[in-house]
């Protein structure tokens, strides 16, 4: 379960959900963050694909991630557009999951964080739905 | 038997903000100024519009209201052609895949002379607008865009990775932008010319940290034809020309960021396609004298020029504070002022790259003239140097 945070406002630009990918937004808005992985090479995937992008087989499952990582880079976006501008000035940055995985997400930290800060996924939970933030530890 | 590709003409439009608002009585329109661009370049290269079999356009920007563009101007200057007439898109890459296309024509025996050309307008359109199409161009749109990374975001990061990694500074990535608006200076196409300070650098706003305005590219419009040959057209002119020699690519197959967690700011797309262009050209790094890189911010320049083997990995920033990359240093990198100061047209910019190469290649580049210069390397890219085209281009005098 991952730690949870509420915004008292819609998402600037919320992602487009498909069948598929419901399973990764319906399940972070209860707490889970998981992506898929492929039943051929064990190979996991970021973003969750209905396919491995490493084998093409197109025999995977949902499993769950730890959530941990390390933050690769950051940085805080000052000129943004336009429907992010009542946000600024926000942190972004880029997160080596424990998994061996790399994403990209917002950043909660009011201070500049170090780079290969241990950090944890967290969920923001906006009034139309959920996105997901990287946290340092 | 393989045809050599060469480029014998070529102009530009000096990079400005000349687009003018939608509502605006009397407009300034993408045809018109290409028209001239276009019988400008031609008339460099000394040859008759007959002779124009290909013609190969960087796709303006979706502001342009005139679309099907290519077609349109092909009509619009009354260019009968048997090879091709198109436009290419590729983000960043944009020109530097219609140079390509041209040239490809050219080597297929297609055509003998193909124009490589394009327009880039958008400066009227406010950047917190084009910002909403830009960051759907320079991320994935469902896991990415709802953050809120914008296309220089990406190379934000790559800085600060840079100055964690390497103990380098933002004194030492913005002493880029001072060499580049000095080089800027002697460039009368360059959208900003007067020098600037490095404590001017340091104080303004921020952008993206740790850059700020002047360490990120301007907004400007800019137009380009590049006149292509077989370069035997070109030996019988008499004219000093430019000759391809080597040509490189390489798309690491992942998007902003590797999913597999990867050395980023190794840019190796940019370490592929550079050793691929080098062999080609039958040349090593240490053979170039110049280079024009695809570099919208002070750090890509950095990371380009180390992955091109042009500085050692890690000493770029530095080498630059210490004039090892201006005009008059080992190996001068924008001589034209470079994205933050030449500006940055995006379609468009590698046009300006290759014209860059031309004038220095060919000895017209007056006061900003590399002695003696023979090669020089350009580079354009996609994302975050995912993806990387490189040409290694001769001066033939
Ligand atoms: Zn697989």
């Amino acid at each position: 379960m991952l730690a949870s945070q509420a915004i008292d406002r819609i998402r600037a630009f919320p992602p487009r959900m498909t069948e598929f990918t419901k399973q990764f937004w319906w399940g972070l808005a209860s707490g889970d963050f998981q992506t898929t992985r492929c039943d051929g090479c064990e190979r996991l995937t970021f973003p969750p694909k209905p396919f491995c992008p490493h084998c093409w087989s197109e025999g995977v499952r949902w499993v769950p991630l730890s959530g941990r990582g390390k933050l690769y880079s950051q940085t805080v976006v000052h000129a943004a557009p336009m429907v992010f501008q009542e946000e600024t000035p926000y942190r972004v940055g880029i997160v080596d999951l424990d998994e061996g995985l790399r994403i990209a997400t917002r950043v909660l930290s009011e201070t500049e964080p170090g780079l290969d800060t241990a950090v944890e996924i967290v969920v923001l939970q906006y009034r139309d739905g959920p996105l997901f933030a990287a946290r340092p530890l | 038997m393989t045809r050599n590709v060469a480029i014998l003409g070529a102009a530009v439009l000096p990079v400005a903000k000349w687009q003018k608002p939608r509502d605006a009585d009397v407009q300034v329109l993408e045809h018109e100024i290409l028209a001239k661009v276009v019988i400008a370049a031609m008339a460099d290269a000394g040859l008759d519009k007959s002779e124009i079999s290909s013609l190969v356009f960087a796709q303006p920007r979706p502001y342009t209201q005139q679309k099907y563009f290519a077609t349109f101007i092909a009509n619009y200057l009354r260019l009968p052609c048997t090879g091709t007439v198109q436009e290419v898109l590729g983000n960043g890459m944009t020109a530097a895949l219609a140079f390509e296309a041209a040239a490809n024509d050219i080597r297929l025996g297609k055509s003998q002379v193909a124009l490589a050309l394009g327009i880039n307008f958008e400066s009227a359109v406010p950047a917190v607008e084009h910002m909403m199409n830009s960051m759907k161009a320079t991320g994935d749109v469902d896991f990415h865009a709802p953050f809120g990374f914008t296309p220089i975001s990406w190379y934000a990061m790559d800085a600060a990775r840079y100055i964690y990694e390497f103990s380098s500074s933002r004194e030492e990535l913005a002493s880029i932008s001072v060499k580049n608006r000095r080089h800027a200076s002697l460039n009368p196409i360059a959208q900003f010319r007067k020098p600037i300070t490095l404590d001017e650098v340091l104080a303004q706003k921020p952008i993206v940290e740790p850059l700020g305005l002047y360490e990120v590219p301007p907004r400007g419009d800019g137009a380009a034809c590049l006149v292509m040959v077989d370069e035997e057209i070109a030996k019988v002119s008499g004219k000093p020309y430019v000759r391809v020699r080597g040509r490189g690519f390489f798309h690491e197959g992942a998007h902003q960021i590797n999913e597999v967690p990867n050395d980023m700011i190794a840019l190796a797309s940019a370490q592929r396609a550079g050793q691929a262009a080098y062999s080609e050209a039958g040349v090593t790094a240490d053979d170039i004298d110049l280079a024009e890189l695809y570099a919208p911010c002070t750090i890509i320049e950095v990371l380009a020029s180390e992955a091109l083997g042009l500085v050692p990995r890690g000493q770029g920033a530095r080498l630059c504070a210490e004039g090892v990359t201006s005009l008059g240093g080992r190996i001068p990198i924008a001589t034209s002022g470079g994205l933050q100061s030449r500006g940055h047209p995006a379609h468009v910019t590698p046009f300006y790259s290759f014209f860059e190469l031309k004038e220095q290649l060919t000895g017209r580049a007056g006061e900003r003239q590399v002695r003696g210069a023979q090669l020089g390397v350009t580079s354009a890219e996609l994302g975050n140097y995912n993806a990387a085209l490189i040409h290694v281009l001769e001066g033939v005098q």
